[in-house]
């Protein structure tokens, strides 16, 4: 991540209204296609305009398509979201596949500001299950009764044996043996 | 002074030379102060009005009233929205301007006055019904808190402006009040109910204004002002012995940072957990925690269930006054 993204807007990916959990509102409200009727810039903005646009109407019947024809200017579109953002996309020098495809991007936009940048790709109102932490959570409920200072508390953790020991278990072991052996031999004789 | 002095060698130099028009590159000194005494300018001036979207010349009302409920998935009848889009003073400034014009004053216009009763009623009654049978252990006070959080002014103009009735409002103010706004958005439900019935425009209710209760907490839209008291007069009816508080554990006593858990304990059993940084108010937290169990609004609840079609006529929930259990539970059967 550069320098520059820290200066951007930034936030999760959040549904309009709780879209979708009664019914889901598309929320392209009003798109502006503008173009010019004579340049070479808008030919496939015209092509798309004669062949496909009706269709586009047909198909999504909560936007408003408006064609605006302007002269000698290079053409674009304009889209408005219910949220109040508005989306432009140039269309210069576009064939009629790459005009389609930028304009079918635009009723499955969100309106989200395209300059947001997401901190996370999810998003949840509940992240924990277990409840806030407390320094009580999962504690033993035996230490509700224990007396302090605790002698057992105050030991050392996880301690390997010292040589001294080693030496000492050894001897200890060694004398074990000793005591044993004596006693087999007198069986055995 | 500097302009005097600047402009007496251009004189002398148009003087000398009499063809002078020479593309001249360069630095182009003058731009700066140019735009700056343009900025001032424009500072000196009163804002700029945000101009209506209505008033571009890409727009067409007809098609916009066709849009607005093609995206809300109803079937409206678009003089009927129309009407639920126009307020009275709209229509009084028309009929104002039509006589300061002279012409004979012959205005069709119905406004929005009386839908917004309408569909209001409409809203108050379903959102009731709806909050009765999702919640019926909570007590009236409760879903009464929760109904006028739902309904008020500030979530419903936020309903209408996110759903686009901002630009389809006929009304003379720019930019749209919230209470033009609000009042559009009980309107446009007045105006379901009228195109399609009353079914619709439950469903289109619950669709928009119910669904905002997700993620929100039920218990900060409803505070308790007295939890200790409540929680030992429900015990009380319901014929329980009362509470017991006792600290379960503590951390830091007698430092700033001290922390006590407090557990409420029934005839040796739990009833309910509250931490605090002193032990009267981990009671109260603990008190709250009990009564959240008892209303069944705990923070590990199950979602509330949007996902219903028809909602039979329920009857009040209980009030604080006669909340018991007991009586809750028999209610719960008898309805079912």
């Amino acid at each position: 991540m550069s320098n520059s993204h820290l200066l951007l807007l930034s936030g999760f990916p959040r549904a309009p209204l709780q879209n979708g959990i009664g019914r889901y509102v598309p929320q392209l409200k009003r798109m502006t296609i503008k173009f010019c009727k004579s340049s070479g810039d808008s030919k496939g903005t015209r092509e798309f305009i004669e062949s496909k646009l009706v269709d586009f109407a047909k198909e999504n019947p909560g936007t408003v398509v408006y064609v605006k024809p302007r002269r000698h200017r290079a053409p674009c579109v304009q889209a408005e979201y219910l949220n109040g953002e508005e989306h432009h996309i140039s269309l210069h020098n576009m064939s009629l596949e790459e005009t389609t495809k930028w304009i079918n991007l635009l009723p499955m936009r969100s309106g989200r500001p395209t300059n947001l940048r997401l901190r996370k790709y999810w998003h949840t109102d509940s992240p924990s299950i277990q409840g806030v932490w407390s320094p009580f959570t999962n504690r033993d409920p035996a230490l509700n009764l224990a007396q302090f200072p605790m002698e057992e508390f105050s030991k050392r953790k996880n301690l390997t044996k010292t040589a001294t020991e080693i030496i000492l278990e050894r001897w200890q072991e060694q004398k074990e043996k000793d005591s044993t052996a004596p006693v087999q031999e007198k069986t055995t004789s | 002074m500097t302009s005097r002095l600047s402009a007496l060698p251009v004189l002398f130099v148009r003087l000398q030379r009499p063809c002078p028009l020479v593309q001249n590159r360069g630095f182009k000194r003058w731009l700066r102060p140019t735009l700056q005494t343009l900025k001032k300018r424009k500072e000196r001036m009163d804002p700029e009005p945000l101009p209506r979207r209505s008033s571009f010349t890409d727009w067409n009302y007809k098609s916009e009233l066709f849009a607005f409920g093609k995206r809300l998935g109803e079937d409206l009848n678009l003089d009927v929205l129309r009407t639920a889009v126009t307020t009275r003073e709209f229509v009084l400034n028309e009929i104002d301007q039509q006589k300061a014009v002279g012409i004979e004053i012959d205005i069709q216009m119905n406004d929005n006055s009386k839908m917004i009763l309408e569909g209001s009623e409409i809203i108050n009654n379903y959102s009731l019904n709806f909050l009765r049978s999702a919640f019926p252990k909570l007590p009236e006070e409760g879903v009464i808190a929760v109904q006028t959080y739902l309904t008020c002014e500030e979530n419903l103009s936020t309903l209408a402006k996110n759903l686009g009735v901002a630009d389809l409002m006929l009304t003379p103010e720019h930019p749209v009040e919230a209470v033009t706004l609000s009042n559009g958005f009980k309107a446009l439900v007045a105006a379901i109910s009228e195109s399609s019935g009353i079914e619709r425009a439950n469903l289109f209710v619950r669709d928009f204004v119910m669904t905002q209760l997700v993620g929100k907490n039920i218990n900060e839209l409803w505070e308790v002002n007295d939890p200790l008291n409540l929680l030992s007069s429900i015990l009380q009816r319901d014929g329980k012995q009362p509470f017991e508080p006792r600290i379960v554990a503590e951390t830091g006593r007698n430092t700033i940072l001290a922390n006590y858990q407090v557990g409420l304990y029934v005839n040796k059993e739990l009833i309910g957990l509250g931490c605090g940084e002193s032990i009267k108010i981990a009671t109260e937290v603990a008190a709250r925690d009990a009564l959240r169990e008892l209303f069944d609004t705990t923070e590990s609840m199950k979602p509330v269930n949007f996902d219903v079609e028809s909602l039979p006529q329920t009857f009040a929930n209980f009030s604080i006054q006669d909340w018991s259990s007991k009586n809750v539970e028999k209610l719960m059967k008898s309805s079912r």
